[in-house]
């Protein structure tokens, strides 16, 4: 299964229009069929990075289904779509991702993932975005020995942030070494006990050992907090 | 067809290595079957650019093509080869590109060269164009009907010539973006472009250099310089 990952830069003054397109046409268009279906639609929360953002994942079948998905959109039934929206923001900047081996999400079953708009409470994601300096296959396993397994070990009374997806960039479709972990926040509190109160870890134990242990594998990294739509697919 | 466009910054002291991956591994393993062929090896011009990066261009079948190719580098035999090739790297960009309807560029893979063959080497200016909001489509109508006649209007001495027009894919890369690859074949007419002032007639309406700025005013030039087994020339 492909993932296509797309960031949108929205006109500012279209942005309820450009939510419209995504929820009225691209959803309720990819429901035709088994290809395609959108899984999250996400807004970049203002004030935690760059303005009149949008983040869309929608879930590809495979690659045939992706290259069918690209012949609608520039000739076929999405083109008007496509159109419309070309004229509602600045560009997108797309990306096919697959998950790596221990990501708990790797097949989505499409035909039960809801394309009728219904609406829920708002949920916040933190997007990590990695560019290791370690080569990637490490990296990915660091993730998983050194993050993954505590942060699913840990009592949910103390769990921050529910890891649903780790992917990295299909081959020649954007950067490369990169990948990237799709996180829930679970608690709002200690997310804000995370942002405002820098803490000096203890490399010898966990999680100082993950924050020391990373440096050998990267320094840079890039966290978004993303804010689902209220009709989002996932939330 | 696809065709999978990577820009490599190459680490400059391993330049040799990472042409030799390319010739010796990427080309010849894609050889073992009928989804892919490596096109173009090229290098950025020094002198005229960022230093020590390379351009590949590879055609792939179509997108189950893609995503086998796309497995064998993850998982697959491939996998050991990338990460030999990323040591010799610091990182790579890609995006996968579609042809327009007006790309001359056809494809058979199976009679693109393996062999790493030798030949003089071929300048290519590579131009990438951002078209301005919602005015994607009447720039590649326009490019069409009006850039490429412009490029033909003295065949017997041609500046440059349109090998392969592309779009890049929805979800591999940024979009609106278009790419010409385009084939110098003129070096003198190159130079004169580089050095002289563009001719104020062609500033004016009824012109494409003004015309077209009702489409897009961004674009990014590339020379490009195949190296000397690059299957493509």
């Amino acid at each position: 299964m492909l993932f296509m990952h797309e960031v949108h830069s929205v006109a500012g003054e279209h942005e309820r229009e450009f939510e419209a397109a995504y929820r009225d046409g691209w959803m309720k268009l990819l429901a035709r069929d088994d290809d395609v279906r959108l899984l999250w639609y996400l807004n970049h929360a203002h004030g935690s990075g760059a303005s009149y953002r949008v983040v869309t994942i929608t879930a590809v079948r495979d690659g045939a289904a992706y290259e069918r998905l690209a012949g609608r959109l520039r000739r076929g039934d999405l083109l008007d779509w496509s159109r419309a929206v070309g004229a509602l923001r600045h560009e997108v900047r797309g990306k096919m991702l697959l998950p790596v081996y221990w990501s708990p999400i790797q097949e989505i079953d499409l035909a039960t993932v809801p394309a009728d708009g219904s609406e829920h409470e708002l949920s916040l994601y933190m997007e990590d975005t990695g560019w290791p300096s370690a080569p990637l296959d490490d990296y990915i396993q660091f993730w998983d020995q050194e993050y993954f397994r505590y942060m699913r070990a840990m009592p949910p009374e103390h769990s921050i942030l529910e890891i649903e997806a780790c992917f990295q960039v299909a081959h020649g479709t954007h950067y490369r070494p990169e990948a990237m972990l799709m996180q829930k926040v679970l608690d709002y509190g200690l997310l804000l006990n995370l942002i405002s109160e820098p803490e000096d870890y203890d490399p010898e134990v966990w999680p100082g050992r993950y924050m020391h242990g990373g440096l050998r594998y990267r320094d840079q990294w890039e966290s978004r907090l993303l804010r689902t739509s209220k009709w989002s697919p996932r939330y | 067809m696809l065709f999978l466009h990577e820009v490599h910054r190459v680490a400059g002291a391993k330049a040799k290595e990472f042409e030799v991956a390319f010739r010796a591994g990427w080309m010849e393993a894609l050889a073992a079957d009928g989804d892919a062929r490596l096109l173009w090896f090229l290098h950025h011009a020094h002198g005229t650019g960022p230093s020590y990066q390379v351009v590949t261009v590879t055609a792939v079948a179509d997108g189950a093509a893609w995503e086998r190719l796309a497995a064998r580098v993850q998982h697959g035999d491939l996998r050991d080869w990338v990460r030999e090739v990323d040591s010799c790297r610091h990182d790579v960009q890609g995006r996968l590109l579609m042809p327009l309807d007006f790309s001359p560029l056809e494809v058979d893979l199976a009679a693109v060269p393996t062999d790493g063959r030798r030949h003089d080497p071929a300048l290519y200016m590579e131009d990438t164009m951002w078209p301005k909001r919602g005015k994607a489509d009447e720039y590649i109508a326009a490019a069409g009907a009006v850039y490429t006649k412009l490029l033909g209007s003295d065949p017997a001495h041609p500046l440059i010539g349109i090998e392969a027009a592309y779009q890049t894919m929805p979800g591999a890369g940024r979009y609106p973006e278009i790419t010409l690859m385009q084939k110098v074949h003129d070096m003198s007419g190159l130079v004169r472009l580089l050095t002289t002032d563009m001719p104020e007639e062609m500033a004016r309406r009824g012109n494409w250099m003004h015309d077209a700025l009702e489409f897009r005013d961004q674009w990014r030039s590339k020379l490009l310089r195949t190296a000397s087994w690059s299957p493509l020339n």
